[in-house]
């Protein structure tokens, strides 16, 4: 595991690809109940997406709206 | 290894590929810039021209030509010197960027023996792969075959090479895996393309004194597009990027039954920005290490399928050439990787050219680049953003969902996340965006001999070490990229994550989004500027 992660810091912000990156272990277990507060992140992401939408659509020149 | 909390603004600027690719665009592209002054630096770049075994009588594609030296069309002071160099320029190249792909090594800590030869044995494997891909067989159009004394041609343009480059990578990847093992040190995918990507920085700059060359007014409308892609594309992304990580979270946690640190970075790694963001994201929410590592095999291998299928569709099926540019912005935020975006929107472009051109019989042609733009525009703002939402993320995993006494997330997070190939690609654009405005008067006519002398040092950068570093691309992803690993069955569950997020999520809402920014942009028609 400490060989991985010190691919994983090595590999940190450097879009880095290699071949080492392809190796696995199984990490899909365990899943916890769904939060409150992941509720919030995602509804807000999709206000977010709404907003910038509206605005986009009506600031940017090439847009659809113009 | 680099210590984390002692890192400084300017820590990676000698040992990170984000800076070589930096380094080595901007460099060569200051060297271009000595034609202002008289001195060809740059034009010794290779570059293949489309070839037959047996030339027409009064045709053309003789194999003695079927590579030459850029400056022997476009240099101002040295035309005489490299029309001599012939093939020659192919050796000429291989030194120019050996040297310079060696020192980023050296300075990286690569293995310098193993790099040396595995970059000579790429570089040589793409030249011949593009000589092979340049057959007018497979180059040609309907237009032009016949200069060839052909009937019938494949039509590809010059994206039948990226195939056949992808195509040789992938054979050497997945049939000869000690040799692509061998090769694996030199087969750096993503640090060409970023390379690239700064090139084409160049390139768009160049375009609209390339145009100015036809006519002022084109000059001036090729400025306008690109400067309208900057826009459309921010918007776009920014809308695209809030769409895509709650939706893919959701499919996730929801649908699939995933951790809460897995999907997070799965949704970071599907709808964001691949290798980068998963592991910017891994590191935000303290996922296992070997997650971000997983979601990064998947999102090389997938985006490798993407490059296969997504230039074809959007050429053919929608939005075609009624819109090239929403295809390549959908491009942008539908491929995962740098390297596989810019690559398919390469071959997008070629695609797109070429079936115009042939089904308007020749009346309508297309300035090569801006539909490659298109597609890096979109991308180059989402890799901007990683750094952002990563630092997002960062936050809300460490005060609101493992919430531990102390614990605190530095603003420099952003810089450390920031792609910072970005830069050149920006800085490139805009000295020359400067140039055209500022000395070159909007290229107006009395301008044209200045402006000649920088259009000989731009387009060997932007058309002989740009392509170049897309063919290495090509190659490398395909060496790199082992399909074995989507049949392990530890993948099963994100293999399948990842394919209905893609194709019925991240696509189709790429797609709407670039429809509604992009919609009715067109690149100009050069036809009867070009010499048939």
């Amino acid at each position: 595991m400490a060989e991985v992660e010190e691919k994983k810091e090595q590999a940190s912000g450097t879009g880095t690809l290699t071949g080492a990156a392809l190796e696995a272990e199984d990490v899909l277990a365990g899943a916890e109940p769904w939060a409150p507060i992941e509720t919030k992140l995602v509804v807000w992401s999709f206000v977010i997406a709404i907003i910038a939408l509206v605005i986009g659509l009506f600031l940017v020149p090439t847009s659809v709206l113009h | 290894m680099t210590d984390l909390a002692n890192r400084k603004w300017y820590t990676g600027m000698l040992t990170q590929e984000d800076w070589w690719a930096v380094w080595l665009g901007v460099g060569f592209f200051f060297l271009s810039l000595f034609n202002i002054v008289g001195i060809d630096l740059v034009g010794w770049m290779t570059y293949p021209t489309k070839w037959v075994l047996n030339v027409p009588e009064g045709g053309k594609g003789a194999i003695g030509h079927a590579f030459y030296a850029l400056g022997k069309k476009y240099s101002v002071t040295a035309k005489g010197f490299y029309k001599g160099l012939g093939w020659w320029s192919v050796i000429w190249t291989y030194v120019g960027f050996t040297i310079a792909t060696c020192l980023g090594a050296f300075f990286m800590k690569w293995n310098m023996k193993r790099f040396f030869v595995g970059w000579t044995i790429i570089y040589f494997l793409t030249i011949a792969t593009w000589f092979v891909g340049h057959h007018a067989f497979i180059a040609a159009n309907k237009i032009n075959m016949h200069k060839y004394g052909l009937n019938f041609a494949l039509n590809l343009g010059g994206g039948g090479s990226f195939i056949l480059a992808l195509i040789v990578g992938l054979i050497i990847g997945n049939f000869f895996k000690p040799f692509a093992q061998f090769l694996s040190e030199a087969a750096k995918p993503e640090w060409y393309i970023k390379t690239a990507i700064v090139t084409l920085g160049v390139k768009l700059g160049y375009l609209p004194i390339k145009l100015a060359g036809m006519s002022q007014k084109l000059g001036k409308q090729a400025a306008g597009i690109t400067f309208d892609l900057f826009v459309a594309g921010a918007a776009a992304t920014i809308v695209a990027y809030m769409i895509f990580w709650p939706g893919v979270y959701i499919i996730s946690r929801k649908i699939f039954k995933l951790p809460r640190a897995t999907a997070a970075v799965l949704g970071s790694g599907i709808s964001i920005c691949g290798v980068s963001a998963a592991v910017a994201t891994g590191g935000a929410v303290k996922a296992k290490p070997v997650v971000s590592i997983m979601v990064s095999a998947l999102v090389v291998v997938w985006a490798v399928i993407e490059l296969i299928i997504l230039p074809g569709v959007f050429t053919h099926i929608w939005p075609g050439t009624k819109d090239p540019l929403v295809a390549g912005a959908a491009m942008g935020m539908s491929v995962k990787t740098d390297g596989a975006d810019a690559a398919a929107g390469e071959l997008l472009d070629e695609f797109m050219r070429n079936k115009v051109e042939v089904e308007s019989n020749g009346a309508i042609k297309w300035p090569e680049g801006l539909i490659t733009s298109s597609a890096v525009m979109t991308k180059v703002w989402i890799d901007m953003f990683i750094g952002i939402w990563a630092f997002v993320l960062a936050l809300i995993w460490c005060y609101k969902i493992e919430c531990k006494p102390g614990e605190k997330v530095p603003a420099s997070e952003v810089w450390h996340r920031f792609p910072k190939f970005v830069i050149g690609y920006f800085f490139c654009w805009f000295f020359l965006l400067a140039i055209y405005f500022g000395p070159g008067q909007g290229g107006a006519p009395e301008a044209m001999p200045f402006l000649k002398t920088v259009k000989a040092g731009a387009v060997p950068v932007e058309k002989g070490m740009r392509k170049l570093f897309f063919m290495l691309t090509f190659i490398s992803l395909g060496i790199i990229t082992d399909f074995k690993k989507l049949r392990e069955a530890q993948f099963g569950k994100m293999v399948w994550v990842y394919f209905v997020a893609l194709f019925f999520f991240i696509i189709p809402v790429a797609m709407v989004i670039a429809y509604l920014f992009h919609h009715g942009m067109m690149p100009p028609n050069i036809a009867e500027f070009v010499v048939k």
